[in-house]
């Protein structure tokens, strides 16, 4: 039998009664459009996660001493210039960016106008010096460079932080809403030596910051400085800088990272996992959450696929005639079951295009919801959902299967019937 | 046409019990012919058509239609057979209640591998054939039994079998439709089409050019 026939046959005898096929088709519906809508859920937390709450680079790998070290007997203990450059030379490695977290106390007291408002506010400010190479790309407009003494110095803020600030702070304190080309060039004062919550220095001075740009290699809670600042600092003010704080590394590409990682293990090195840690952890959380809803999702499509078993079983009683008659003028078995088969499939399709399509417009709507309903917080997407066509496409071939996993064995038990029986008297 | 050599076939009762219907049953039908099979009813009558017709294979004995052996035929080759090989009346017609007489007359096409190109006008001159040129577009249930039993007649005679099997093709109709579907019989005939007819009627056994009667498992000829 060609496809042509069979799929007039199949649509012939789907026409014939409209009712039961598509209550059927609205099962599947139900389970293909939980499924699509729950993945769809997890997919777009979990790129709000990887992109923007905890934005890691598959291809960087942060390097630190490790905690407690045998000195120089075992491994090295520090990353000094030496053991930065063994880092670069590592099989894989293209570039390599040293970090110094600033050592010198530092605080800011704010007391003036604010983008229109007045602000008094005062918080320690932390300091991690990078290389400018690193954030090259986050600075603009103005320089990333050491400017010397007397000169405010270049910060670079965390994107984070300042979504923080936007969804966060500054709707409790009434403050306003500030874009990154807002805040380019604001200046704001630092008290060098001075701390809110460790020990204030004797000696304290005052320098002024500059903000130039936003990166997500800023720390969370401070900002980010030119490496060759915070190392003028430390010698300003007396700190010993022998070594680095971490050492960032750029593998050429993501598959040579565990042999990069293998030989800063072997170095007696170790890789700083804290934020990647974290996006697992939190990762995990959305993955354990939409497996919990998914599992429910495919046992409303095994429900469907068990109402449309049923329903086949039911049919194929009830046209054991029309069986008869098919064998009767030429029906292979293959034909007959091929034929229950093809109705389900349709059905299945059916309910599958009508789930997704269900999905896609609830999804539509819960954006639609949050963003008129919820709150302003940090780091809340555009959209909650996250849609590719794989999956749109999957959960329409999902109904299809269903439904012919349903009719599997009522499609045999139609081939095997025995058309001398149902065409007798 | 038809050959039938000492063929039995017994069904089996609920408790395992075996009923013979035919016993060491022997005939032969010519190219052409048109036989009437009689005999009361339970007699065998029916079986007879169904083993002739490769509907059950569950016989002992020799058996060959159309210049083909069925016993061993595999499902594809069986169906293959019942396509090109067989045309069948059945009593109750039959017909697929929600197809149109057009689409009912052309359901065989479906199954004999040729392009669906053409089927429409070929359902549309069997139903012209039988004198239904108006109503192919009419649904079974829009028809009286007569012409039911005509759009039938079309779609056994659609796919142009050598052999056409009737089973009581008058049992359910009136008498004037009986006529007419007799009449339609009679005339293939007269084209040349070989016909086996099992009925009660003797109005439809008069039709015929041969008779025979199951009695007791065997048949019996009635008249040459």
């Amino acid at each position: 039998m060609s496809a042509a026939r069979w799929a007039a046959l199949v649509a012939a005898s789907l026409r014939r009664e409209r009712a039961g096929p598509w209550l059927s088709a609205l099962g599947v519906a139900m389970g293909v459009g939980a499924l699509v809508f729950f993945v769809g859920l997890g997919l777009g937390l979990s790129r709000v996660l990887r992109e923007e709450v905890f934005p890691v680079d598959a291809r960087r790998v942060e390097v630190v001493p490790p905690p407690v070290s045998l000195g120089g007997l075992l491994a090295p203990a520090k990353l000094d210039a030496d053991t930065v450059a063994r880092l670069s030379a590592l099989p894989g490695v293209t570039a390599a960016y040293r970090k110094l977290v600033v050592q010198v106390p530092a605080a800011c007291w704010y007391d003036g106008e604010f983008f229109g408002h007045r602000l008094r506010a005062g918080f320690d400010v932390y300091m991690v010096g990078v290389e400018p190479a690193l954030v090259r790309k986050d600075v603009a407009p103005g320089e990333f460079s050491d400017a010397g003494p007397g000169e405010p110095v270049p910060v670079l803020a965390s994107t984070r932080l300042l979504e923080i600030y936007n969804k966060s702070f500054a709707p409790t304190r009434k403050l306003p809403r500030l874009g990154k080309d807002m805040l380019a060039g604001f200046e704001f004062p630092v008290q060098l030596g001075r701390s809110f919550m460790a020990r204030t220095e004797d000696s304290v001075q005052q320098v002024r910051a500059r903000v130039v740009g936003f990166s997500p290699a800023a720390p969370l809670e401070g900002v980010a400085v030119p490496l060759a600042t915070a190392e003028r600092l430390h010698r300003e003010r007396g700190v010993g800088t022998d070594a680095f704080t971490s050492v960032v590394l750029v593998a050429e590409d993501p598959g040579a990272v565990p042999a990069i990682a293998e030989g800063i293990r072997e170095m007696g090195l170790q890789l700083d996992e804290r934020e990647k840690s974290a996006a697992e952890a939190a990762g995990g959380a959305v993955a354990v959450v939409t497996a919990a809803l998914s599992l429910l999702s495919l046992l409303v499509c095994a429900l469907a696929a068990f109402n449309i078993a049923h329903a086949s079983t039911a049919a194929v009683r009830a046209r054991e005639q029309e069986i008869g008659v098919l064998r009767a003028v030429g029906a292979t078995r293959a034909a007959v079951r091929a034929l229950f088969l093809g109705e389900a499939a349709v059905v299945g399709l059916g309910g599958g295009g009508l789930g997704t399509a269900a999905a896609v417009g609830l999804a539509r709507a819960a954006d639609l919801a949050a963003s008129r309903g919820l709150p302003a917080f940090p780091f809340k997407p555009e959209s909650f959902f996250l849609l590719p066509w794989p999956l749109l496409a999957g959960g329409v071939l999902l109904g299809a299967a269903a439904a012919v996993a349903g009719a599997w064995i009522p499609s045999r038990a139609a081939a095997a019937v025995d058309p001398a029986r149902t065409l007798a008297g | 046409m038809i050959s039938l050599q000492q063929v039995s076939k017994a069904y089996r009762e609920a408790d395992g019990r075996p009923v013979p219907v035919l016993e060491r049953a022997s005939l032969e039908v010519a190219r052409g012919e048109f036989l009437a099979v009689m005999g009361p009813s339970g007699s065998g009558k029916s079986t007879l058509l169904q083993l002739v017709g490769g509907l059950d294979l569950d016989f002992t004995g020799e058996l060959e239609v159309a210049g083909q052996r069925l016993r061993g035929l595999d499902d594809r080759a069986l169906s293959r057979f019942r396509n090109a090989s067989i045309g069948f009346v059945f009593q109750s017609f039959h017909l697929l209640p929600h197809l149109d007489a057009r689409a009912n007359v052309a359901l065989p096409a479906h199954f004999s591998g040729e392009a669906t190109a053409g089927d429409a006008a070929r359902a549309e001159a069997a139903l012209s054939r039988v004198g239904l040129a108006g109503k192919a577009r009419r649904l079974p249930a829009q028809l009286s039994g007569g012409e039911r039993q005509r759009v039938a007649l079309a779609r056994a005679l659609f796919m142009a079998p050598p052999l056409l099997l009737c089973d009581e093709p008058t049992g359910n109709l009136d008498a004037g439709s009986g006529a007419e579907v007799r009449g339609l019989l009679g005339a293939l005939h007269g084209q040349g089409q070989t016909l086996v007819v099992v009925t009660h009627d003797p109005a439809m056994a008069a039709v015929a050019s041969r008779c025979v009667r199951l009695v007791g498992g065997a048949l019996v000829e009635v008249r040459p």
